[in-house]
């Protein structure tokens, strides 16, 4: 296995809080990686500066051989990092075969203003989208409901439309923020199912944000754990279950170890 | 309805898939004879009119409507547009074949001026920005005497083409189509394609749009570009017209909440519908034009009862008997799959 | 989609055609003018009430005169639009328009291609006339007589020897630009002084102060309407004698110039088209009817243009020999534009005679050159005005 992506001392703060401070992180090819914390601890920012929507005050993020801190949001998708949004910031106006479409956006050949000069050509490789994306539905199971407008979707819907938006983009890291939030627990498991048929089905890297600690227990390979914007912990789930700092951090220093230790194990 | 809706619909599909740009030739052609089906010369100007009406509406369409920026400063761009051709025809006695496309490339650099705003600014403080944009260049051209300024600018000439003078209503109807036409069919085949889908995008959700790859200044400057071209050749077409003479007070925000209205009644993001709201509107304050006194007060009207109770407009209206037809049709669908299911496995 | 749209537009033109069908025996008249303005409406009504009575009275030679009155708002567009339905849709057999010479001057363009006679009311913007056409008549003075009638009076009445200090403001110094040169190419003199104030500037003495030590015969004034009152006061203050005369820009007709600048206003002049402090019976009579009629207290000449305007058209009809068919609509067309070309020393509120000849010059087609000068007669709240003089112009005046 190959190292994907690589971030060191990696620092952002608002107006002196220290939003990320000093994070070091790295990721395995083909890992599933959690991110656990208790609220506030910067996970979300975390995930933001990774996909560029905050610029990072210090620290490099080097994937594919860049160093992508600072980047664009735009182009750091372009370049195979997907993510989902907690609130999953779908095109509630769009089709939802267009939600896909836009996902696909960066695999598009032809320039912004060719479609009306070269019609056929591109009438051609919308097709070859179209069919791709129309594969992709099938496998999330909203084939069905490719032609209705993204806002008539349930909620559950939602939550595999924002997964199939991000796998249109064709990622090599797929980042989930609570992909399961809001689900009944029949419903997270179906849904944690198709996300590990994906990443199979595409040989993807996951890092996923989830407050549902049974998920991130069930499915990730390795958890790393944030507190106050610094990573307190790392390892596989199993010696993050029994990490001292971890159970503070979540319930404080007074919880006695072992309500703490079935909490998480539940 | 369904005969009514579906007929055509199917009909320019089964025409679109033999060859993209078919139905717009059989349009042409439909078309052709209608000033012929007029009665008098006045119709014939008033359906001029509505073709720089529709290609304004479309432009206005793509920012607004498409891409979501709220811009007040489209007539300020459609007012340099006409200016453009007119000073090129009056004073430098330019052909309309080189002031047209002037016209649409002097409007396409402020559409990058009026464009720049929206990275920073959205809805209201967009639109209060645009028309800062627009009454400036209002008052510009009332005080430039160069630009005739309050007088107006007269004598622009009528286009010719191979010692043919497009010099009356009639004949200019043969100009304006195919640009009408082009103006149109250029907008389907953008906003079909993944430029029209990152201008939704953006309009949707900028950040989401960014996270899916989208470039979102990008396509915000193009689009203010785009619709700028737009607003260049309605203006271009707009001088060039019988009697040749434009005036500030051709481009004032009363023109703007017009054009707006034509977008919002005929439906926002949905090109036909700006379209109908052009032909309406422009028809309808013809046959009311006695009421003048209350044009306006009815127009703004129109537009809040429309953003309240009808906020897709009339295409929107159209829109959602195929878009619920097919969500029907899907949920059908799934749930004879389902019970297809349990009935194998009952068997099984 | 697409056919849908077209069957709309078909459908909505249709039913326009319907609701247009011209009927015979019938004198149609499209007039389209600015009435967004209380008076706008009020001068609109007037056209309507006369040409009603006129009807009243038994019509032109038996026909009735119907009289479509549009809303122009000073727009271009919609004015170009309303002259193209009336000539076109309503087939009207005469067009009258407009306020705005904005409006007036493509509207030339429409009648002149349509081969319909028009006739305008208000505007004065020289061009209008220039453009050639033999189907336009102007009852209003064109601004190429108003441009020279001050500098002919006072050339003629006053003296060449003038002072010039105006306000750095584009009008203004448009104004005071245009009479030096009005002078210049009437009498060959130029200026005895020339002073330009600073933007902002409120104290104007050291000009004036520099004024009084040469011997001039006026001092002409250009400026917006608060300035103007300053200078007016300041001309007093540093002592230019009484018999100098002031002269100011057209800012000076303004109704707040002579209440802040009190008697100093005494004896400063304007040119109008009309005034309603004209003592001549007919304009007295008009002041009252327009003040009974319409409740219009100031009558200005907007009002009085209009009524010019009527009183032309009801002459040209009655002596036009129209036979009001279907088919001779061209004929008849042609016939009122040679019967409004046939009116010849028209005597109405206008302060001289207005005549119309068969070119199509400008010297034929503004029929009326003569601008009266009024002049105040004193200040403040209750400020007066009374008629200094009228002139009539040379009928080429301002053409090259």
């Amino acid at each position: 296995m190959t190292e994907i992506i690589k971030v060191t001392g990696l620092c952002k703060s608002f107006g002196g809080v220290h939003a990320a401070n000093n994070i070091d992180f790295s990721l395995q090819e083909g890992e599933v990686r959690g991110i656990i914390g208790p609220n506030g601890s910067g996970k979300s920012t975390f995930f933001n500066l990774l996909t560029g929507i905050y610029t990072p005050d210090e620290g490099t993020i080097i994937y594919d051989g860049h160093n992508i801190a600072g980047w664009e949001p735009h182009r750091i998708a372009s370049h195979g990092i997907a993510r989902t949004f907690q609130l999953l910031r779908m095109f509630t106006e769009m089709s939802v075969l267009d939600n896909l479409m836009i996902g696909c956006h960066c695999q598009v050949n032809y320039g912004a203003l060719s479609a009306p000069f070269a019609p056929l050509t591109i009438a051609r490789e919308e097709k070859v989208l179209r069919e791709e994306m129309m594969d992709i539905l099938q496998t999330i199971g909203l084939a069905d409901y490719a032609h209705v407008t993204a806002s008539e979707m349930s909620i559950g819907q939602r939550r595999l439309l924002a997964l199939g938006r991000a796998i249109a983009m064709k990622p090599r890291i797929l980042m989930l923020d609570e992909p399961a939030a809001g689900l009944s627990p029949v419903n997270v498991d179906n849904l944690m199912a198709i996300v590990m048929k994906l990443k199979d089905k595409y040989g993807l890297t996951l890092i996923i944000v989830e407050h549902i600690l049974k998920v991130v227990m069930e499915t990730c390979d390795r958890i790393s754990v944030l507190d106050h914007g610094e990573k307190i912990a790392e390892g596989s789930p199993d010696e993050v279950r029994d990490d001292h700092a971890v159970i503070e951090a979540y319930l404080g220093k007074e919880m006695a170890d072992d309500e703490v230790r079935q909490l998480l194990a539940s | 309805m369904d005969v009514v809706l579906q007929a055509p619909r199917n009909g320019i599909a089964r025409l679109a898939a033999i060859h993209p740009v078919l139905p717009w030739i059989v349009a042409f052609v439909v078309l052709l004879p209608l000033p012929y089906l007029t009665t008098n010369n006045y119709q014939i100007y008033l359906i001029n009119h509505i073709g720089v009406m529709i290609i304004l509406a479309t432009g206005l369409n793509i920012v607004k409507g498409y891409c979501g920026q709220v811009t007040v400063g489209h007539v300020a761009v459609y007012a340099i547009g006409a200016y453009t051709a007119a000073v090129l025809s009056v004073y430098f006695a330019m052909p309309f074949w080189i002031t047209l496309p002037s016209a649409m490339i002097v409007s396409m650099l402020f559409g990058v001026l009026v464009g720049f705003p929206s990275f920073r600014l959205e809805g209201a403080y967009l639109a209060l920005a645009t028309l800062g944009f627009a009454q400036a260049v209002e008052v510009f051209i009332r005080v430039t005497d160069y630009l005739g300024s309050a007088s107006g600018l007269g004598g622009i000439k009528a286009p010719v083409l191979f010692g043919f003078s497009f010099d009356t209503y009639q004949t200019y109807y043969y100009l304006m189509l195919p640009f009408v036409l082009f103006a149109i069919y250029f907008a389907f085949a953008l906003l079909k394609s993944s430029t029209g889908r990152a201008f939704m995008a953006v309009r949707e959700d900028p950040v989401s749009a960014a996270a899916t790859g989208v470039n979102v200044r990008r396509y915000k400057l193009l689009a203010f570009v785009i619709s700028a071209a737009y607003a260049g050749m309605a203006g271009a077409l707009l001088a060039h017209m019988r009697p040749g003479y434009i005036h500030p007070n051709n481009f004032t925000i009363i023109e703007m909440v017009v054009v707006l209205l034509m977008v919002v009644l005929g439906g926002i993001g949905n090109i036909w519908g700006a379209i109908i709201g052009a032909i309406l509107v422009t028809i309808i304050a013809d046959l009311t034009r006695d009421l003048y006194h209350y044009q306006l007060l009815a127009f703004g009207l129109v537009i809040v009862g429309t953003v309240l109770f009808m906020p897709k407009g009339i295409g929107g209206l159209i829109d959602r008997y195929f878009v619920s037809r097919s969500f029907v049709a899907a949920r059908d669908k799934t749930a004879e799959r389902v019970r297809t299911q349990l009935d194998g496995d009952g068997e099984g | 989609m697409k056919r849908l749209g077209t069957c709309a537009v078909l459908a909505a033109l249709m039913t326009t055609v319907a609701a247009t069908a011209a009927s015979a025996e019938t004198i149609r008249i499209g007039a389209t003018m600015r009435m967004i303005s209380e008076n706008g409406q009020k001068y609109g009504q007037m056209m309507q009430d006369e040409f009603d009575a006129i009807n009243a009275a038994g019509g032109i030679n038996g026909a009735e005169v119907e009289l479509i009155l549009l809303n122009d708002e000073c727009k271009s567009d919609k004015g170009v639009a309303n002259a193209n339905r009336f000539v076109y849709q309503d087939n009207v057999h005469l067009v009258i328009g407009s306020t705005c010479s904005s409006v007036s001057l493509p509207i030339v363009d429409v009648t002149a291609q349509a081969e319909v006679p028009q006739i305008i009311p208000h505007s004065t913007n020289h061009e209008i006339t220039q453009k050639g056409s033999e189907w336009v008549f102007r009852v209003p003075i064109s601004a190429r007589y108003y441009k020279g009638v001050m500098a002919k009076y006072v050339g003629e009445n006053i003296g060449t020897n003038i002072a010039y200090v105006y306000a750095s403001d584009a009008a203004a110094q448009a104004d005071t630009e245009g009479l030096r040169d009005e002078m210049r190419q009437q009498f060959g003199v130029e200026p005895a002084y020339w002073g330009q104030t600073q933007e902002k500037e409120i104290d104007f003495r050291s000009h004036l102060l520099k004024i009084k030590t040469l011997d001039v015969d006026a001092v002409f004034i250009g400026a917006l309407q608060e300035p103007m009152a300053r200078f007016l006061v300041q001309s007093y203050e540093v002592g230019i004698p009484a018999d100098v005369k002031r002269l100011a820009n057209s800012s000076a007709s303004n109704a707040p110039v002579p209440k802040l600048a009190g008697d100093a206003i005494k004896g400063v002049f304007f040119s109008a088209a009309y005034s309603d402090s004209d003592d001549r019976q007919i304009a007295q009579d008009f002041n009252q009817l327009m003040k009974e009629r319409y409740d219009v207290d100031k009558v200005d000449h907007d009002f009085s243009q209009a009524w010019d305007l009527i009183r032309i058209v009801e002459i040209a009809l009655n002596n036009a020999e129209l036979e009001l068919t279907d088919e001779s609509l061209a004929a008849d067309r042609a016939a009122i534009r040679d019967a409004i070309a046939n009116v010849s020393d028209y005597q109405g509120l206008a302060s001289g005679p207005i005549s119309f000849c068969a070119e199509s010059t400008p010297e034929c087609r503004d029929g009326n050159r003569t601008p009266v000068l009024i002049e105040y007669l004193s200040g403040g709240e209750d400020f007066e005005v009374g008629i200094l003089d009228r002139v009539t112009m040379p009928v080429d005046f301002g053409l090259e």
